[in-house]
This record gives structure tokens, sequence and C-alpha cells, in this order.
């Protein structure tokens, strides 16, 4: 069965990566420039019970005060550099990378929401590539 | 139908093993587990390159989630996404092979005709000087002054369109020009014009080698499969061949199955100058360090960029600083340490076929990669960099070993005839042989190594 994320996942994905991408200066906030209709095809390929654990995360997500993904957020962060080998900083490190993954492969890519008007991270930036294919 | 040959993933190994075996005339069939794309098809964006060409649909974790590793599922295999940087081993590399494995034929000498036939079938450039961009300046410039060694790149590459204003980093997504010497492009396509057979979105669980014939059995698009070969010879990569002799049950009858992983761990770091380096622009990769004072510390430094989801990957910041430093993209100069790690690492493969990978460093890899670290600092501080990246992400694109080579069945998987120990019918050819890390880039080497088995089956 295809990946597909829940309405609660997408809503806590969306507080996540406002976190990880807030409105600042020229920086639009993810959730105003996400184009979270491609969200489905950018997992097709993840294993389906990594997939469904990232899609469960992200709908606990939906229902938390944002304070508390925050506290979480930082402790992604923190595992990183945490030479432990146990379950949990090890969990924690994939779920940053995850999170992180799916956060920056929306924001700073060409699927944008359509309704979105403002300079694009990718614009922000300042990141242009040339493809001459003749 | 009973084929002469049937080789099993289609990458670098596979691409040209099955280029040499068509060639003879003899029916042979290239099985991928992976979907076609060709030049007009590969994804055009950085997001659906990593969703859709890579296993796991991006990168794959070892069991501490430390590092990240990168192979990719489609015709061309990791070759598609390669840099193509195409070098020969040196001595020490094959003299550290000799001692670990015990074969004998690993040395220049022996591999000279099958690197020169390789090389003929491929378009090789080296690159010049007028070909650097912003970022293969700041290197050249900072390795000078720091009495550092460093060499012109040699890459497979026919006609990037450079002159044009093409830049190259798009082609790590699949080159759209077909200048890029993939397997696909320098293998694949000309045998498939000889009527080499290609089976896709075929992925194989089961091999069993009888005397006479292999059997294969997979599922396509959730069909069961099955074929039959005269010989079958395994390609799909340290992770993948792993994975199918595991699932074979092999396991019990060689200990060194899924051993002996090594992956070349590359630690990038970035420098902030104050003018735009542009270092994604144009050739992307020119130039590296070629210093024996860093090989002899089992380290070399490539000079390397990534499109912006990767870059941002490297940070662990979030929020405005994030921001800051994502802001500076087009000012990032930028350096990777690539280390000649141990091969303590192991492909762990459960009865449903999910891998689990232990890749610790050891304490000599962090000495490698600290010291590598260090030069990488003096050359971003040389080049007046205003404040350096240090990201402590680490990834692996070179995967090796987990079916190695040897002489002994009890330290090895497959002979020196690339024979697994025992079994008539059954070869491995691809990186999963690697007996230890070479400290170079691997795909000429294992393109080179299918030529001589194909010689040698073909005799
Ligand atoms: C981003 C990147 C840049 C790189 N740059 C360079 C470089 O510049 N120079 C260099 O020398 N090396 C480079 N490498 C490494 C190089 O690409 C690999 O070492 C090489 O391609 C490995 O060859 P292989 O044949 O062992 O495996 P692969 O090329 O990975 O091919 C294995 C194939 O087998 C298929 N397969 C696996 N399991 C099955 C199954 N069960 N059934 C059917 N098919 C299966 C896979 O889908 C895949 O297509 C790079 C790698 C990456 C990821």
């Amino acid at each position: 069965m295809a990946n597909t994320f829940s309405n609660f996942a997408i809503k806590g994905l969306t507080k996540v990566g406002n976190i990880y991408c807030p409105k600042n200066d020229e920086f639009p906030a993810f959730s105003d420039v996400a184009g979270t209709y491609k969200l489905n095809d950018l997992v097709r390929n993840v294993p389906s019970d990594d997939f469904s654990s990232l899609n469960l995360v992200l709908a606990i997500f939906a229902f938390l005060p944002n304070f508390i993904i925050n506290w979480i957020i930082s402790k992604c962060q923190q595992s990183q550099a945490n030479p432990s080998d146990g379950i949990i900083p090890s969990t924690l490190r994939q779920l940053n990378i995850g999170l992180r993954g799916l956060c920056y492969s929306i924001y700073y890519s060409e699927f944008n929401n359509p309704d979105f008007k403002g300079k694009t991270p990718l614009q922000v930036i300042d990141y242009s590539l040339n493809r001459i294919t003749d | 139908m009973i084929y002469d040959f049937i080789v099993v993933g289609s990458g670098s190994g596979g691409g040209a093993l099955s280029y040499y075996l068509n060639k003879s005339g003899a029916k042979v069939l290239l099985i991928e587990a992976g979907h076609f794309y060709r030049k007009d098809t590969f994804p055009k964006t950085e997001a659906e390159t990593s969703a859709h060409l890579y296993w796991g649909g991006g990168i794959e974790f070892g069991k501490d989630g430390k590092m990240g590793f990168l192979r990719t599922k489609m015709v061309g295999g990791s070759s598609i996404v390669y840099q193509c940087l195409m070098d020969r081993f040196d001595d020490i590399a094959f003299n550290d092979w000799k001692s670990e494995s015990g074969v004998e034929w690993f040395n220049n000498a022996e591999m000279d005709k099958h690197y020169n036939q390789v090389e003929s079938d491929m378009v090789l450039h080296t690159f010049v000087p007028e070909e650097r961009n912003g970022n293969a300046k700041l290197f050249v410039e900072a390795c000078d002054k720091l009495g550092y060694k460093w060499g012109n790149l040699r890459r497979g590459q026919s006609n990037c369109g450079a002159e044009k204003g093409n830049d190259c980093i798009g082609c790590l997504g699949g080159c759209f020009r077909d200048s890029k010497q993939s397997s696909l492009v320098a293998f694949i396509q000309k045998a498939e014009k000889e009527g080499l057979e290609i089976i896709t979105e075929t992925e194989i669980n089961k091999v069993e080698p009888g005397n006479d014939t292999c059997k294969i059995h997979g599922l396509q698009n959730g069909n069961k499969v099955s074929f039959e070969g005269k010989k079958v010879i395994l390609s799909g990569g340290a992770f993948g061949t792993t994975r199918m002799m595991t699932l074979s049950g092999f396991k019990s009858k060689f200990p060194a199955l899924g051993k002996k992983f090594a992956s070349h761990p590359q630690f990038m770091w970035l420098g902030f100058q104050n003018e735009p380096v542009d270092a994604h622009k144009k050739m992307f990769q020119a130039v590296a360090s070629k210093d024996d004072s860093f090989r002899a510390q089992g380290f070399k430094l490539e000079n390397v960029f990534a499109s912006p989801i990767s870059i941002g990957m490297l940070m662990n910041e979030t929020g405005a600083e994030h921001q800051r430093l994502m802001k500076q993209y087009r000012y990032m100069q930028c350096i990777e340490v690539a280390v000649r790690d141990e091969n303590v690492g192991e492909i762990m493969c459960d009865n449903k076929g999910k891998l689990t990978i232990v890749k610790p460093l050891t304490d000599q890899d962090k000495t490698r990669r600290n010291k590598g670290l260090q030069a990488i600092e003096n050359i971003l501080t040389t080049a007046g960099a205003k404040e350096i990246y240090k990201s402590n992400f680490y990834f692996g694109l070179h995967l090796m070993g987990g079916c190695v080579m040897g002489t002994d069945a009890s330290k090895s998987v497959v002979n020196p005839d690339f024979q697994v120990h025992g079994e008539k019918t059954l070869y491995i050819a691809d990186s999963s042989i690697y007996p230890n890390a070479p400290g170079i880039n691997p795909g000429l080497t294992i393109k080179s190594l299918g030529h001589r088995l194909a010689m040698q089956l073909l005799k």
C-alpha cells in the first residue's frame, strides 16, 4: 500500500516545519511556502514500517503544544553530538535527520504552495541552476 | 529458458560485467530491482532525486543513527548519481588487499589490462585550470600556500556543455546529457543495442546454486518470479548482495558473510567567504588532494559541494540560525575529508530482509578523521573564510565488503575466481567483494574487476 500521510501528520509536520524554518527576515514560514501536496510522493520509497512510525510521530505532534515540540527537537539536536549508541539517542538521531530531511526537501524545493506569492527559500538564498540539455 | 549468464544488479559492477559478457554473443540477462530511467526521465529536482532514486527513499542509517549510507536503486545503480571520478588503485591499496585476502593477483601488473580495457570503453577527461570554479580556485590557492599537494581530477564525461553554461551539479541526480560515464551510458545502453536482455523492477531474494545451473527467485511488481542460468553473478552492491546471500541461507556456511564492511566515512565542512564562491556552478568538482603524506595518514580531501537540501542537512541548527547559515549558500567554500576506514562494520539482515548496519568509527578512524579535518580547517582559514561551519554529520558513499574475496573460506565468501566458495554456478562481482577500504574512489576498480570476471567466464 502506498505511503500516505494522515491529515494530522501533515498538521504536525507543518508545526515542526515552522520551528525549523520560521518566517524570518526574507525567509517565508514553512507553513506559508511548503507545497504539502508533494509530501506523499517524497516518501513513496520509504520502507512502510519506517513510514508508519514517522506518520504516527507527526500525528502526535499535531496535538502537542509548541513548547513540547521545541523541547523534543532540542533533544534531537543534542543527540547528534551524543557519543552513546543507546536506543534513545540512536532513535532521536534518526528522528532528527528524518524530520529535517522532510522539512528541507519541501522548503528548499520547487514544490511550493501554489497560493504563495512571495520570495521562495531558493530565491532568498539566490540559488539557480543551469540545465543545458542540447 | 536457461540463460548462459544472469547478472543481478546493474550498477558499476553489474553494468560493466553484463556488457562484456553480452559482447561475446552469450545469452545474458541483466536483472535490476529499480526503475529504468533515461537522460530525459531522470528527476529534475534535488528533492525528487533523493526520494525516487535512493534505496530507503533517501538516506539509510546505521543502527546507532550516526552515519548515513547512500546507494541507489535503478538501472545503472549508484553509477547514475556518482561523480564519476575514475581513479586506479595504487600499490598501497593492492598490497593491503593482498595481505588481507591472500589473493595473489591483487596487484597493478595483473589489473593493468583490465583497467586499460575499461578506460578505453569510457570517455575520460582530466580537468584543466580553466575549468575550475570558485570553490576549486580557493582550494588550489590555499593548498599551494600551505604546501599541500593537489591534483586535477580525472572524470568520465563526454560532453558536459560547460562552455554553454551548464552546471554539472545537476547530474548528481542522473546526467540529462548522457555525458557522465555511468554504467548506463558507458555500458548498458551499448549492450542493449547489441541484444542484452534487461528486466527491471525485479528484486531477487533467493539464490539456489546447483551443479549445472543456478536458480534465482524474487518479486516483480509483487508477483513471484524465477529465472535460471548456467552461471549467476550477483552484483547488487555491498548491501544488496549481502542481503541476497543472507536471505539464501549462506550465513551458516560463511561466518564472514556480512563482515568486513567499510565505507570511507566522509565529513564536510564549510567556510564562509565575503564574496560569492558559487561552488554549485560550472564543473563543481575539478581538483582534490594528492598528497603522499595525507595518503600515509589515511585520508584524502575532496573539493566538493552539494545542492541546498543536502547542505541544509549538514547543519544541526534550527530556525533563524539555520536560515542565517543557508542565506550564505552562494558564499560557501566546501571541502570534505574521506577517511580510509577500518573494515570492522557489519551488514546484517533478518529473515524478512530488513538490513541493520553496524559501523562504528574506530580510534584509528577518528585519528584519521581529525587529521583530515585539521587540514580542512587550515585550508579554509588560509583561504580567508570569515567563519567555518564544522558539521558533525557524516555519511558513506563507498559501500564495500560484506562478501569479501579471499583464499580462506572461513574468512571470506568468494574465492580468487569470484566464485562463492564451493559453488560452481554462483559468482559475485561488485563492491561487496572488497577485502578492505582502499582509500581511493572504488568505481573504476569495480568495473575492472567485472571485466576480469567476464574474461575468466568466457575462457
Ligand atoms: C553520490 C555518490 C557519489 C559517488 N562518487 C563516486 C566517484 O566519483 N567515483 C567512484 O569511483 N565512486 C563513486 N561513488 C561510489 C560508487 O558509485 C559505488 O562504489 C559503485 O557504484 C558501487 O558499485 P556496485 O556495482 O557495487 O553497486 P551499485 O552501483 O550500487 O549497484 C548495485 C545495483 O544492484 C541493484 N540491486 C541491489 N539488490 C538487488 C536485488 N536484490 N535484486 C535486483 N537488483 C538489486 C541496485 O538497485 C543497484 O542498481 C559515489 C557514490 C555515490 C552515492
